[in-house]
């Protein structure tokens, strides 16, 4: 009889010690302080539907990567020339980008608003001979990470996937001259033909940044400011006629 | 002339000649000096693809479709031009004008030939065979399966021995009871197992006990390394809902990191893309092999696209959160990639040739990538951050007292304020992080 409750005990023993080999495969394994591991606080990419004993069936897979309540409007201080820069885009997408390009919390237009935009020019992102650089610095990193793959660092519409036929159709920007900048930004912030909409990538200022950086494709001489201006070009002259 | 080749070509398309009299038909037109199909297609192929519908309807053979459905003569050519216009004049066009939501573009200098040269060019397309297929194989799986066989083996092969030294021990000692009984001693007096044991150790005293010396050092020894092991998570590497393979996104198709993680220059986190992120490419990319597409499928039926509408219906992707910091320690991203100019191999490896999905990436292989600092301690423990502290210094040089970088003023004020100290901290050739404060403990718990 004895031995039988020894026999017994060993062999829990063995049992409990081997079942902690097949744990969850997902499982990270041990930790310390478990409870200093999960914020009682909400955090970005956890899921609060279950923290220890409590659970919360409400906060199940429903707290990561949220959108701001409807009609949450940005503070973005007051200086009003950066302000400016970042008012909400006077055309509203066309009502067919609902189903199109996955536009959801936006308000449409049944308008083509697409053609309306045409007749917007104005960058409100000004450049002036102070801001040139840093605009062409950052829409030179905006650009890389955002834009070349499809776009060619060149903005000859040569990137990795337009040269292995993934997309096809990808523009040279040079051949897109009269598009206005409103176009422009409405085909960034909502999208336009196989491009889709970037809203939730980037910012109004880093739309306009990148269009200020597309120009820059488009004309050598974009962004330069007297003297540096003549003094390119009659650089490029005086080494064509070398030539 | 025009209007007769128009027809021409409807005919023969009729008599189902394939793309060898297309192909001598394009033949011909070029040495009339026609336009290119192929140049101009590119305006239309922003939305048209020959052979799959995207934005807009697939266009291969779309004038035999048209011909067949009923469109009056022409009527496919004034829709290109000027699309409402072909609706208001053609029932069979204004039924087309409901296929896609997307009103198309108009082209009103667009003349007949090129438009048709445009169609030859299409039609002579032929459609690619799943040639570019199995980008990434499963050889993988295979190598970890093979790995975790061979440590099953030797686990039965130890049973076994155990099993046979374990019975002849046995057979062993029931051979010296019978020995003994058939010599007439008395069995009940047969010393036990135990007895025999410490007889047998008290003989042997010098070496058993050295024996259990070393036997206990090592015991401690690997009590303290599995104290050491728990919470360190190099090689974790959890299941995904989608087995995301960032060797094609970043490595093959050159996807900057940050287009998906775009939250990475902004916020602490680096940032999950949203399954809008994931559309702007994958609404055109549906994959090559049925592997491919079945993953695929999976993001479709996350962001509600039915193949050419949203429906709106969307479902959640789960994924497992692969490094997991506790919740007492501070960390930012974008602290340490905008101000700190920090690559992301850093810590998260080349991601580029990563098959699989992510993982914890063990320190030994982030210090094989070039431009890393090396580090001794495992990924992800804080050790490991602290030595980068230690030895990585801010900004490009020792003496970037320029520009208006967030250390350029640093290193200016540094110098402004106490030369001496400054000088001192230059010693090794840099500013590291440490001597700005990186090794309090507030900067990171609190």
């Amino acid at each position: 009889m004895k031995m039988n409750v020894k026999a017994i005990a060993s062999w829990a023993i063995t049992a409990v010690v081997l079942s902690a080999c097949t744990a969850v495969p997902d499982s990270p394994g041990l930790e310390y302080t478990p409870d200093m591991y999960r914020s009682a606080a909400i955090e970005p990419y956890v899921d609060y539907g279950q923290i220890k004993e409590r659970v919360n069936p409400e906060l199940a897979m429903k707290m990561s990567a949220k959108v701001p309540p409807f009609g949450t409007i940005p503070y973005y201080g007051t200086d009003s020339a950066e302000v400016a820069i970042r008012l909400p885009f006077p055309y509203l997408p066309n009502v067919a980008f609902k189903q199109t390009h996955d536009l959801r919390g936006f308000d449409f237009s049944a308008d083509d608003t697409y053609l309306l935009a045409a007749g917007y020019s104005n960058n409100p992102y000004t450049l002036t001979e102070q801001n040139a650089d840093k605009i062409f610095a950052d829409g030179k990193k905006l650009f890389n990470a955002n834009c070349a793959q499809c776009h060619g660092e060149k903005g000859d519409g040569k990137g990795p996937m337009s040269v292995s036929g993934i997309f096809s159709g990808v523009p040279d920007y040079a051949d897109k001259k009269d598009l206005s900048n409103g176009q422009i930004f409405y085909s960034i912030y909502y999208g336009k033909g196989a491009m889709g909409s970037h809203a939730s990538i980037l910012n109004k200022k880093e739309i306009w940044t990148l269009i200020h950086y597309i120009r820059k494709f488009q004309d050598a001489n974009y962004g330069k400011f007297g003297e540096a201006a003549v003094v390119a070009d009659s650089a490029t002259v005086a080494t064509a006629e070398k030539k | 002339m025009k209007l007769s080749n128009t027809q021409m070509f409807r005919k023969i398309n009729k008599w189902c000649v394939g793309a060898l009299t297309v192909v001598l038909m394009t033949g011909t037109f070029n040495a009339k000096a026609q336009p290119d199909g192929a140049t101009l297609f590119k305006k239309c192929a922003t939305c048209h693809s020959p052979f799959k519908d995207g934005t807009g309807p697939k266009l291969k053979d779309v004038r035999a479709k048209w011909a067949d459905g009923g469109a009056k003569e022409g009527s496919i050519n004034q829709w290109v031009r000027n699309w409402e216009a072909a609706a208001a004049a053609d029932p069979y066009a204004a039924s087309v004008a409901k296929v896609k939501p997307t009103n198309m573009d108009k082209f009103p200098a667009l003349t007949d030939e090129e438009i048709d040269a445009i169609f030859n060019y299409v039609d002579a397309q032929e459609e690619p065979v799943a040639a570019t297929a199995a980008v990434d194989g499963g050889s993988g799986g295979a190598v970890v399966e093979e790995e975790s066989s061979i440590g099953w083996i030797w686990i039965i092969l130890g049973i076994v021995f155990v099993t046979i030294i374990l019975s002849v021990g046995g057979v062993r000692r029931q051979l010296t009871i019978a020995n003994a009984e058939q010599e007439g001693k008395d069995v009940e007096d047969a010393p036990s197992y135990g007895a025999e044991f410490k007889a047998w150790a008290w003989k042997n005293r010098k070496y058993v006990g050295m024996a259990s010396l070393v036997i206990v050092i090592s015991l401690v020894v690997s009590l303290f390394l599995a104290l050491y092991s728990i919470d360190v998570r190099e090689g974790y590497q959890p299941s995904q809902p989608i087995d995301f393979p960032h060797s094609v996104h970043a490595g093959i198709n050159g996807i900057d990191c940050k287009y998906c993680h775009n939250s990475v220059t902004e916020s602490r986190t680096a940032g999950l893309p949203s399954v809008n992120v994931c559309m702007n490419c994958h609404k055109q990319v549906t994959g090559t092999t049925p592997e491919q597409q079945e993953k695929i499928k999976k993001i479709y039926e996350a962001a509600g696209w039915d193949g050419s509408v949203y429906t709106g219906q969307t479902k959640e992707i789960i994924w497992n959160k692969v490094h997991v910091l506790p919740d007492h320690v501070y960390f930012n991203h974008s602290q340490h990639v905008v101000a700190g100019g920090v690559d992301c191999i850093q810590c998260h490896g080349d991601m580029k040739t990563m098959k699989e999905t992510a993982k914890v990436q063990p320190v030994s292989e982030l210090n094989k990538l070039e431009g890393n600092v090396k580090l001794t301690k495992p990924t992800l423990t804080m050790g490991w951050c602290i030595e980068c502290h230690d030895q990585k210094g801010i900004s490009e040089g020792p003496l970037d007292t320029k520009g208006d970088g967030y250390y350029a003023e640093i290193h200016r004020r540094l110098l402004n304020n106490d030369p001496k100290l400054y000088q001192e901290y230059l010693k090794d050739g840099k500013v590291s992080v440490k001597e700005l404060g990186g090794w309090e403990c507030a900067k990171c718990h609190y």
